[in-house]
């Protein structure tokens, strides 16, 4: 308490203005997360909106017909399929690179040349899809032909980077005694990596897979580039150029008939649940893992 | 050894589930290759101009022959760009191959086989088939003229009072044959626009708004009141966009109609030594004449390990194809194109 | 033996056992082709980039950068054309700054709502929703960007600013499509909203718990605690956040393509049409129909390669450097 002659620190003008400036702030801080959470639901609420009407059994089992007829049935049943192929080979080609090179970053290199390579993999990962799109064009596409592995390359390149660095990242946190003790008891190294060390972080590569294939899931400037003279049938060909649910979008988005924007909206709809999904389950899952490897310390 | 249920083992046991699915989706998918590409496929991409027909064709010929045939309609650039880089069987454009593109292409050959009209749309609370002549055109597309309003329009437009509204000029962003058809009209209806844009499938545009592909441009039109913009007419007929008369050499105002095309048509008879036929803004004694017509051509390459495939179906599209055109105002083309072009497909090999 | 004074890992741990293990070498050799693949991949990209843009870069020179042409008639040689990328370096550096401008303060408030001021429980609701917001596809937000977001620009958005700020230049035309520089860069911020977020958010949560105690003890309000504590210590890790968004807006290219108006100009007002680096190769690569424009086309690839690079090792120098002071503090 004060004496009555010296000043009431808890009333004076200038703490009152420094309060005030102080609450202001965090209203306006409020304000910006509510606003980010706001253009989610708006972004979210539109696709769903407007996707749900389009999202029938036709959407998912007939093919796509830009001279259809008004009454003629259409779907994205080509882009559906299509997707799934090209993601799932590009998880099939990304993640053992993406592992191995974790394991040899993590464990076996030398500090220095570790650093250097972090380095081109954390490069590597800022450069943009076009330019890779563009680069796999050249590579492979030019004079051959496009074909859906091809795309799935692409992606692969783009994912790689993901799923070495979180790898990397789970492989730091499993302590360092059950190395040792495995390399004491006259397991190889090869053996102490993949039969003590690799177990305890497979939720961490499946959490880093799945946000990485959330990720490139939705990625459409390589596929332009790859995969997009696709022909209208369901077709799960890896060596010819299949249709994806992203090119789908982009095309149909540009067309004059409304139909086909609904349609548009429609596989915006299913993308955006898988991706969101994806990347919910990852977190989940994150958290979890995270909780069992240092719980267990 | 009991195999015990180690965490281990069941990380081996999840790789090799994996690694069996993804052997088996690998051999399911190689020899569903094999057996669709024994029943004939051929795939094609480029201009979006003849894209209807084409489409008609696609469920014609199917059900006729059994062949399958994949269109995409990316644009004639991309059309060009497709069959140069061999990532198609066959490519179409309006945009005839430069020597250049010819070099470039190694070893293609192009040949007519669909003839139709630019129409230049527009969206206004106004009567359709409003009156434009050539110069006014490339003014408006130059953006000289910037509204509807202008006396030069009102005064070819007696009886219609012009609003007040901001006219937006609507073009293709993408390598566009219909953009070498309207430029190349604009060419010789301006010299201001020769000099300072030229043609092709893309050209420096001095002002307005890009929008990708005809359906692109027939959409953003239909999205914006004051607009103009140009398509096959096709799109404005089937996107219910109305489009303009244009004045032809004649000082007739004539609508892109079945008539107006054939008329036009009979502008260029005499092939150029690589099949091009040049009919944009028929000179004045050809009276009924759309001026901005064009032909589109087929783009194949001479050696193709499709060549019969893709002869067969070329053949059929000249001959028995044309009949599925007026109703989408394709104008079936003249006798001596057919034979031109069959004359050309004879060189065709694989 | 002496395990204690000899490396756990390393090459100098294969041979502590003395005994030759061929399964070490195959994990060895194995794992360091992987891991190599990030280096031979930067330098392949690098390769087919400048031999598939030497026409444009033997023709041009680096009075490409300057020129703003696009399919431009050439003067001299009538048949050709001139290509330059000068209104699409405008371009992107409008639409990433004003991205950037927009983004940065918002990102900022709410890794500070996240950090300091959100009660428990809604911190975990918000973070995830504002990650969710990262996890949107580009071409969703550009189908939401055409037949959403643009006519609202048209419509409510634009009017009312050039209405009330129509006297300045960014400000100064009423756009009749909604496609143009502004939609471009609402998007944009879209998009590197969450990103500068995430960053900043482990960069608060890194600011030592004392620092902030010892200045609320000293009687600093919660603001006066953020601005003078927490950013200053966070502030590199600020600018390597912020410097990430720059490099993915600026790399940027399906939705950004979907809603700027693909135009070749350099206008003051943002409700004009416009074009970036990576928006123009994604529109015209595929109808690319002669070598000197694929080249050109590849040319700016190779500009925004640069540019990226550049932009991605700065904000990795930045990074490195915080996390070792960190680590020695």
């Amino acid at each position: 308490m004060s004496t009555p002659a010296a000043p009431d620190l808890f009333r004076s003008e200038r703490i009152r203005r420094r309060r005030a400036v102080s609450r202001s702030v965090e209203l306006l801080a409020t304000a910006a997360a509510l606003l980010a959470v706001a253009v989610l639901v708006i972004v979210v609420a539109s696709v769903a909106k407007r996707g749900a009407g389009a999202l029938n059994v036709d959407f998912f089992t007939k093919t796509p017909d830009f001279a259809a007829l008004p009454g003629q049935p259409t779907g994205a049943a080509n882009a559906i399929v299509g997707t799934g192929v090209i993601v799932g080979l590009a998880i099939l080609m990304a993640l053992p690179v993406g592992i191995l090179t974790a394991i040899y970053l993590n464990e076996l290199a030398p500090r220095r040349l570790a650093n250097v390579l972090t380095l081109a993999l954390d490069v590597l990962n800022g450069i943009p899809a076009i330019v890779i799109g563009i680069f796999v064009f050249v590579l492979f596409v030019n004079g051959h032909g496009q074909a859906a592995w091809k795309a799935s390359f692409a992606l692969a390149v783009l994912m790689l980077p993901l799923v070495a660095r979180a790898t990397q990242e789970v492989l730091a946190l499993v302590p360092n005694s059950y190395r040792e003790a495995s390399l004491a008891l006259g397991a190889a190294k090869w053996r102490t990596t993949f039969s003590v060390v690799l177990p305890q972080t497979v939720g961490g590569i499946v959490t880093g897979a799945t946000l990485a294939t959330a990720r490139i899931a939705g990625e459409t400037a390589p596929l332009l580039f790859t995969s997009s003279l696709a022909g209208n049938a369901v077709s799960h060909d890896p060596s010819q150029p299949l249709s994806s649910l992203p090119l789908f979008i982009f095309l149909s988005a540009e067309q004059a008939d409304p139909k086909l924007h609904e349609q548009a909206w429609a596989a915006a709809l299913v993308l955006i649940g898988f991706v969101l999904v994806a990347s919910l389950i990852a977190r989940a899952f994150t958290a979890r893992s995270r909780q069992r490897l240092t719980g267990e310390r | 050894m009991r195999i015990i249920a180690t965490k281990r083992n069941s990380v081996i046991g999840l790789i090799s589930v994996l690694l069996a699915a993804a052997a088996t989706v690998g051999a399911v998918s190689v020899s569903g290759a094999e057996a669709r590409s024994s029943a004939g496929e051929i795939s094609g991409a480029g201009a979006t101009f003849p894209a209807p027909l084409i489409a008609v064709w696609q469920q014609r010929y199917q059900a006729a022959r059994g062949v399958k045939v994949n269109y995409n309609a990316i644009g004639s650039g991309g059309g060009i760009a497709a069959i140069t880089q061999k990532t198609v069987d066959f490519g179409a454009s309006d945009a005839p191959l430069s020597p250049d593109q010819f070099s470039a292409c190694n070893g293609c050959v192009q040949l007519p086989w669909v003839l139709s009209a630019t129409s230049v749309m527009y969206n206004m609370p106004l009567p359709n088939n409003l009156h434009m002549t050539g110069p006014i055109l490339a003014d408006i597309y130059l953006g000289k003229i910037t509204n509807w309003n202008d006396a030069r329009i009102q005064k070819i437009n007696r009886g219609i009072t012009m609003p007040d509204k901001h006219i937006t000029v609507v073009y293709r962003s993408d390598g566009s044959g219909t953009t070498y058809n309207f430029t190349s009209y604009l060419n010789t209806v301006s010299r201001q626009w020769r000099s300072q844009v030229g043609h092709g499938t893309t050209v420096n545009w001095p002002t307005g708004v890009g929008a990708r592909g005809s359906s692109g441009v027939s959409g953003v039109i239909s999205r914006t009141e004051g607009a103009i913009g140009y398509a096959d007419i096709a799109y404005a007929l089937k996107n219910h966009l109305k489009y303009f008369s244009m004045q032809n050499r004649a000082k007739r105002f004539t609508r892109p109609t079945l008539v107006g095309i054939r008329s036009a048509s009979l502008a260029d008879r005499k092939f150029s030594p690589t099949n091009e036929l040049s009919i944009v803004n028929p000179p004045a004694r050809f009276r009924k004449a759309y001026p901005i017509c064009t032909y589109s051509y087929v783009l194949l390459r001479i050696q193709s390990q499709k060549a019969s495939l893709l002869k067969q179906f070329v053949t059929w599209a000249l001959t028995t194809g044309q009949q599925y055109g007026p109703p989408l105002v394709f104008q079936p083309i003249p006798a001596y194109v057919v034979a031109r072009g069959k004359a050309t497909l004879r060189k065709i090999h694989s | 033996m002496a395990v204690a004074s000899k490396p756990a890992t390393g090459p100098a741990a294969f041979q502590r056992r003395g005994r030759f293990r061929p399964g070490d070498t195959v994990l060895y050799v194995l794992t360091l082709a992987a891991a190599l693949s990030g280096v031979v991949l930067l330098v392949l990209i690098a390769r087919e980039l400048l031999m598939e843009a030497s026409p444009a870069i033997h023709k041009f020179g680096s009075g490409f950068l300057t020129t703003e042409a696009w399919d431009k008639l050439d003067p001299h040689h009538p048949a050709q054309k001139i290509y330059g990328a000068r209104s699409f370096i405008f371009g992107t550096a409008v639409t990433s700054f004003g991205a950037l401008l927009l983004a940065t303060p918002i990102a900022i408030a709410i890794a500070l709502f996240l950090t300091e001021l959100a009660p428990r429980g809604v911190r975990g609701a918000v973070g995830v929703l504002v990650d969710m917001l990262a996890a949107i596809p580009s071409v969703v937000l550009g189908l939401w960007g055409i037949l959403v977001l643009g006519p609202f620009i048209v419509n409510t958005l634009a009017p009312a600013l050039h209405g009330t700020l129509g006297w300045l230049p960014i400000f100064s035309t009423k756009p009749s499509v909604g496609s143009n520089v502004f939609a471009a860069i609402l998007i944009l911020t879209i998009m590197i909203v969450p990103i500068i977020s995430s960053v900043c958010r482990e960069l608060f949560l890194g600011v030592p718990q004392e620092l902030k105690d010892g200045a609320l003890a000293l009687g600093a309000t919660r603001w006066e605690v953020a601005r003078g504590v927490t950013f200053p210590y966070a502030r590199a890790g600020i600018a390597a956040a912020v410097i990430l968004g720059l490099g993915r807006a600026v790399g940027e290219a399906i939705a950004v393509t979907q809603v700027i108006g693909n135009a070749v100009a350099i206008h003051w007002s943002l409700f004009d049409a416009g074009d970036t680096l990576a928006s123009r190769i994604a529109g015209q690569y595929i109808g690319a129909d002669t070598r000197i424009k694929v080249a050109s086309l590849v040319y700016l690839a190779l500009i925004l390669l640069v540019f990226s690079l550049i932009a991605n090792l700065l904000a990795q120098i930045i990074v490195r450097r915080v996390a070792s002071r960190h680590r020695a503090a």
